[in-house]
């Protein structure tokens, strides 16, 4: 049986190369057919708030990384709803173009149910 | 059981990269096996030949490449994030037209796949930094 691989996406978007990167290591994985599921948890949220613009500080969208995930068999998202109440924003504030975001209360218990963890 | 580790830490700037380190060493000296240590983000300037921190300081570098000889372990550097920071080998600098190459010897440049691959073949995987 294939082993379940949670990603973790914990950075916000632009302050740490570990946003980027992750999502670019979720992408090489799921291009290899080990596509991951991913949950966005703490500053991580914010990288699904919409109408980002990098370009103001010189960096890449990251959003482009994001709607690209259901082209690779990525089409559903965990958020971790605690994360967004803490930093006053709820599921409506979310971009809407990339996979289906569905809201986790007990986070614990969703990352029990994985093999492997990867955590960026 | 058969571990691998994802180091997303540079020395001499976390403890994370000297802690992997030490799992390392403490995870095959009790019998386990370490499938691969795949290098990323800030963790690939693990693989630099060219750091030569003050010598009362502790370098990470000669004990990754002592616990490679010895286990004939797979240090794997990202390749992506390794080009960004300018880690290179002999053939990528020449590729890429840079004056100087400084992969250390026992570390090999490598795909994300690696990781993935890393992830599909170990019983756990063990993060450092970030």
């Amino acid at each position: 049986m294939a082993r379940r691989t949670l990603a973790l996406c914990r950075q916000a978007p632009y302050g740490n190369a570990l946003a980027r990167e992750g999502l670019e290591a979720v992408l090489a994985a799921s291009a290899l057919e080990q596509a991951p599921d991913l949950l966005f948890c703490g500053d991580g949220v914010f990288q699904l708030v919409p109408g980002q613009q990098p370009a103001g500080i010189d960096q890449k969208s990251l959003q482009r990384n994001l709607q690209a995930l259901p082209i690779f068999d990525i089409e559903r998202a965990f958020v971790c709803q605690r994360s967004l109440a803490q930093r006053g924003l709820s599921l409506d504030d979310l971009a809407k173009d990339g996979p289906a975001l569905h809201p986790v209360a007990d986070t614990g218990r969703l990352i029990a149910g994985y093999d492997t963890v990867l955590s960026f | 059981m058969k571990f691998s580790l994802a180091v997303y830490a540079a020395p001499h700037s976390s403890q994370s990269a000297a802690s992997a380190l030490r799992f390392a060493q403490a995870l095959l000296g009790q019998g386990h096996e370490l499938y691969r240590v795949f290098f990323y983000c800030d963790g690939v300037h693990n693989g630099s030949s060219l750091a030569t921190p003050p010598q009362d300081e502790p370098d990470l570098l000669p004990a990754w490449q002592a616990l490679q000889a010895e286990h004939g372990l797979d240090l794997v550097i990202c390749i992506a994030a390794a080009q960004r920071r300018g880690v290179l080998s002999d053939s990528e600098a020449r590729r890429l037209e840079r004056p100087a190459a400084n992969l250390a010897e026992g570390f090999v440049l490598a795909g994300l796949g690696q990781l993935a691959d890393a992830v599909a073949h170990s019983d756990r995987l063990v993060t450092f930094g970030s």
